[in-house]
């Protein structure tokens, strides 16, 4: 019996470690469903408009630690690849998305614009933004 | 020039709405209009000769609209060339400014572009990035100097498709003269071009082919046809690039193979180590060259560069030290 229980124990403790928390991609309402190539290309200025509405992407705040999974995660690049992406995409006349500083700036910059386009913790997530993609560390 | 430095002074002077970083360029008020540029000094040493240089000064005004945006860039070339040959001094002096680029582009949607003017031609890599902040040696492969035309006036059709990677085709189109030919590699009143590329994950190939008419006299061949395949893979540490390309006329090898490997390596975000090969075989001048370049980098800001290279050629009198020190602004 002991044994069991030290098996379960174990068992809980194990998974609320690996279970780590979850985010969000999100759009207007208006925005159609995005494939992540898509959405990389948007935040890396490739795609400027989609589906007739001029595409906005959103950062989170440069030190934002949600910011960097997501740019490890969906733009494929760490801060410092992207810091000579965007000196290079400045040369052919490209600027950076737009940063915010906090999730709830994101999530009503998305809700109000239409094109918007940002990421936040699922747990700050309601029903006034569109999903686009889900992803867990 | 100096009038240049005024309005710049001036464009400057006006409230931005963002705060200023080095090579971002700046806005203006709050129009849809960001100003930048950049500048490079370079000094170049073989066994008879001393060269210090003010190659690039540039202006670059961007920005966007609804579905269109532009880019204009004007540019002074080769400054001030000061040369020490054989213990002999002479100096030029270049005051004319150039149009680099100037073009609108009109995005249909997320897989349709159009752009009408003068504009880099997007063939192979190293063509699209040409300037020496964003390289990563002083020098340009020979290859990118001698297969294609550096520039394209006339329009530019891009499709591109999102799936499990990226796939982009170009379509370039001359049938005009430049706009300030005096600067590109070709002068030329027609240009049909392609370019197919694909990147997935960390690596991208492409394929170009085209044809241009050209009208330098020095070259007797004037129908010439370019083919350039290119590669590259990149991760946070690496980057290796490479492009081989042929070009020839109706009848005739021009230049029978040109192409390069080089490879690249992140000691820090600093620090960058450089080892390139080239080759080529230029029937127009008769030339054919081997090259090895060992290159270092110091980048104290991405936007500042400092770069040393050592050049090793097969034509031991080409043998050179290169350094040049540029910023992006």
């Amino acid at each position: 019996m002991k044994t069991a229980i030290i098996i379960f124990l174990s068992t809980v403790v194990l998974y609320a470690i690996s279970f780590g928390d979850e985010y969000v991609v999100i759009s207007n309402s208006k925005m159609k469903d995005l494939s992540t190539t898509q959405i990389k290309a948007i935040f890396l200025k490739k795609i400027a408009v989609i589906d007739n509405l001029d595409a906005v992407p959103v950062n989170l705040g440069a030190m934002d630690p949600i910011r960097e999974k997501f740019e490890n995660k969906i733009v494929e690049m760490n801060f410092e690849r992207l810091k000579s992406y965007w000196a290079k995409e400045h040369y052919i006349g490209k600027r950076p998305p737009v940063s915010m500083q906090s999730e709830e700036s994101v999530k009503a910059f998305v809700k109000n614009v239409e094109g918007a386009i940002g990421y936040i913790n699922a747990k700050n997530l309601d029903n006034s933004v569109k999903v686009l993609y889900r992803w867990s560390e | 020039m100096r009038y240049i430095a005024l309005v710049f002074i001036f464009l400057l002077s006006l409230h931005a709405e963002e705060e200023y970083q080095l090579g971002k360029g700046v806005q203006i008020g709050s129009l849809p209009f960001y100003v930048g540029g950049y500048f490079s000094l370079d000094y170049k040493h073989t066994d008879n000769t001393d060269r210090y240089r003010v190659d690039d000064v540039a202006v670059m005004g961007y920005g966007d609209y609804d579905k269109f945006s532009y880019l204009i860039e004007l540019e002074f070339k080769e400054v001030y060339v000061e040369t020490h040959e054989n213990g002999v001094k002479s100096t030029t002096h270049n005051d004319k400014l150039y149009t680099e680029r100037l073009y609108l582009d009109y995005n249909f949607n997320e897989n349709y572009m159009l752009r009408v003017g003068k504009y880099n031609s997007p063939i192979g890599f190293w063509n699209l990035l040409p300037v020496n902040i964003l390289r990563e040696t002083t020098s340009n492969p020979m290859s990118t100097n001698i297969l294609f035309p550096k520039f394209t006036t006339g329009l530019n059709s891009s499709y591109m498709s999102y799936g499990e990677g990226e796939l982009k085709v170009d379509v370039m189109l001359q049938h005009n003269n430049d706009i300030s030919y005096e600067y590109n590699n070709y002068k030329m009143n027609e240009h049909y071009g392609f370019g197919v590329s694909y990147e997935k994950n960390d690596y991208t190939v492409k394929l170009n082919g085209g044809y241009f008419h050209n009208l330098n006299e020095n070259i007797i061949q004037d129908n010439l046809y370019y083919l350039l395949l290119s590669a590259k893979y990149e991760s946070s540490k690496y980057q290796i690039l490479s492009e081989i390309g042929s070009q020839k006329s109706k009848n005739q090898y021009t230049t029978e193979y040109a192409g390069y490997i080089q490879g690249l390596y992140r000691f820090s975000e600093q620090h960058l180590g450089i080892i390139r090969v080239e080759s080529y075989d230029d029937r127009v001048t008769a030339i054919d060259d081997d090259i090895l370049i060992f290159g270092y980098t110091y980048r104290p800001l991405y936007p500042i560069a400092i770069k040393s290279e050592y050049q090793f050629h097969s034509q031991s009198d080409q043998n050179q030290f290169l350094f040049s020190f540029s910023v992006l602004f």
